[in-house]
């Protein structure tokens, strides 16, 4: 217990050691492109432009506003306005687009979670049988196919040649189900690979063989002693897996219609709204953070020899 | 043989029905190219309460003959291709997973190797004690419980119920091994296979587990499988001695007169190889050549071209166990000839 609190309270220096360099940076790399928010096809009038970066504190010299905004963060929580979107301040952006997100986040991994080591759990167990054979080259395909084609072909095919599902929306479980399963499935064809090639490595070891050697049911071997081992592999990939299902979300988002984070992502990166492209890369940092945080202690919890440092 | 050693009690009376039957057992390999026949022929018999060692280098087929027992070959790519394993009246080898599964753990146990990585990591010594006696006794969780503990007292290990929470890592190689022993111990089996069981471990502890196995098979009557390479070990320690050499038995012998006159000329060369303590050496005396390759064996004795002693005959006709004495059996041509004159 008093190991997993200093681990916990490291882990938090770390990230807000993380969170002033991912500041810094995604700060001067923004400032650092071409354009700002309020440039486009039509030129603003200069006394209009003034009043803008007036408002959003843009007239300020660049240091000024590195230490403003940092400071508003740090006291208030408070990322500031918006600068695309007209009287949204980009709290209000997250507290709407998170929860859709993170939701779609977490029906997507348990579904790929469940599907890939079902699927690497009888692929090494069956070695070389035709289901090895089939669902491993499902998994290169689930894999290779980069999720826009797949939502493309999950539309036309369960959209509108079989109709069971809505083409996009949010609220309904029916509208969470296909875009999860777009967003899932090349992470369940990553995970089935790994589950394989665990069972196969763990299968291998002596204390198996010590297991089978006892008596037990091939069954009880295979649950008790072979599987735990063989998901460490896969609980690693975990934290990768979050950061490709929330980075996936961005494209699947776009394409199903859905109110999340996604599309304020890209339309932050477009029109250079700096406000809510921080918010957005802060956000994601905190989370992947926690993820990983998470990993390593599911994996101290699985693994007794695993030291939290 | 170093007069030194300590002899174990005579062999008990090997009179009544044996424990265990083998007769004529085959187990192959595949390999890319052809077939490796790693046991090719091999027949003895276990009594009840003695201890057998087998003797053999590296890839003679002693542990696989012992996997066979336990109907363990990894298949594929191993396969039992014929031969009988007899017990209680049942011929092993055709018993179905199930009824392979109550024999296992509850009547033939087996201990490995290298106690470092034949043990689960990720589970507490307790709950793998623990999960055999439920199954083959079923015992309560509880009473399990108890009964672990008790092995670890008997195997030597102080605190025992507390210690029942400690995961492996927790332990030290001989420790683990005595974890093992009691694990293998605590369905009471008739018979322990301990495939090299201190092979592992550095010599004192070696000492010390082996004073451990003999004590409980003093106490309990149980019969065991040493698996060893190591001649001193078969010396303290085993009743009857089987030798192998490419998948076969080559001499079959009690300890006693096996290390005082070794009949086959691979059994003479095992015992010269020895460090004697009781002798300057410079050099230590080793076999020459490298055993066959058991996917493509020459015809004949499959020692003929490490033998000192090898004759004509031995490059035509590959020589069969015969009897070399009082309770003495070596395939060896040139020892059937002086035995019999």
């Amino acid at each position: 217990m008093r190991d997993l609190l200093s681990y916990l309270f490291k882990r938090f220096i770390w990230m807000i050691l993380t969170l002033l360099a991912v500041y810094t940076v995604s700060f001067v790399l923004m400032r650092a492109v071409p354009g700002n928010p309020f440039s486009g096809e039509r030129n603003v009038p200069p006394a209009i432009e003034r009043q803008l970066k007036a408002r959003y504190n843009l007239d300020a010299p660049p240091i000024q506003q590195y230490f403003d905004y940092l400071g508003g963060i740090v006291t208030d929580f408070d990322l500031g306005w918006c600068m695309g979107l007209e009287d949204y301040s980009v709290n209000q952006v997250l507290a709407e687009g998170f929860p859709v997100s993170a939701t779609l986040a977490i029906f997507a991994l348990v579904f790929a979670i469940i599907l890939g080591v079902t699927a690497g759990v009888i692929s090494a167990v069956y070695r070389r049988s035709p289901a090895d054979v089939a669902l491993m080259a499902a998994a290169v395909l689930g894999i290779a196919i980069p999720n826009f084609v797949l939502a493309s072909l999950a539309i036309l095919l369960f959209v509108f040649t079989i109709q069971i599902f809505p083409a996009g929306g949010w609220g309904t479980l029916q509208q969470i189900a296909l875009p999860a399963f777009c967003l899932g499935l090349p992470v369940a064809a990553y995970i089935a690979r790994l589950s394989r090639a665990g069972m196969l490595e763990t299968l291998s070891k002596d204390h198996v063989r010590t297991a089978f050697a006892k008596g037990l049911p091939k069954r009880t071997v295979i649950l008790r002693h072979v599987l735990p081992g063989a998901m460490l592999p896969v609980v690693s990939y975990l934290g990768p897996a979050v950061a490709r299902v929330l980075t996936g979300s961005l494209v699947l988002e776009k394409i199903f219609a859905l109110p999340g984070l996604g599309s304020h992502f890209i339309n932050a990166a477009t029109q250079r709204d700096y406000t809510l492209a921080m918010g957005m890369v802060l956000t994601y940092t905190v989370l992947l953070f926690v993820m990983n945080t998470l990993v390593d202690i599911s994996y101290a919890i699985i693994d007794p020899r695993v030291k939290l440092q | 043989m170093p007069e030194s050693l300590s002899q174990p009690d005579a062999a008990p009376s090997r009179h009544g029905e044996p424990l265990l039957q083998v007769n004529d057992l085959q187990v192959s390999f595949k390999t890319d190219d052809s077939r490796v026949r790693a046991v090719r022929g091999v027949s003895f018999d276990i009594y009840p309460g003695e201890t057998v060692g087998l003797v053999g280098e590296s890839g003679s087929g002693k542990s696989v003959t012992n996997l066979a027992l336990m109907g363990l070959v990894p298949s594929p790519p191993g396969r039992v291709d014929g031969g009988s394993v007899m017990y209680d009246g049942k011929d092993l080898l055709k018993l179905s997973p199930l009824q392979m599964q109550s024999i296992r753990g509850r009547r033939i146990a087996m201990i490995f190797q290298d106690p470092m990585t034949a043990l689960n990591p990720l589970m507490t010594v307790g709950q793998q004690l623990t999960e055999m006696t439920r199954l083959h006794l079923g015992l309560s969780r509880r009473q399990a419980n108890e009964k672990a503990a008790e092995m670890l007292e008997l195997v030597g290990i102080s605190g025992a119920s507390r210690r029942l929470r400690d995961y492996p890592h927790q332990f030290s190689g001989g420790m683990r091994q005595r974890v093992m022993i009691a694990m293998a111990l605590s369905c009471e089996p008739d018979l322990l296979i301990a495939d090299e069981p201190t092979t592992a471990l550095d010599v004192t502890i070696q000492a010390q587990i082996l004073d451990l196995l003999r004590e409980l098979q003093e106490r309990r009557g149980t019969s065991i499988i040493l698996i060893t390479h190591d001649l001193g070990v078969v010396a303290e320690t085993c009743h009857r001695v089987l030798v192998m050499y490419a998948g076969k038995v080559v001499e079959k012998s009690d300890a006693g007169p096996l290390f005082a006159s070794p009949q086959h000329p691979y059994t003479q060369g095992l015992l010269q190889s020895l460090p004697r303590f009781d002798q300057v050496q410079t050099t230590l005396r080793a076999i020459p050549g490298q055993p066959p390759d058991l996917g493509n064996l020459p015809e004949g004795c499959s020692f003929r071209s490490r033998c000192p002693l090898a004759i004509d005959r031995c490059a035509r006709e590959e020589p069969p166990l015969a009897s070399v004495g009082d309770r003495r059996e070596a395939a060896c041509w040139v020892a059937e000839e002086n035995a019999n004159g």
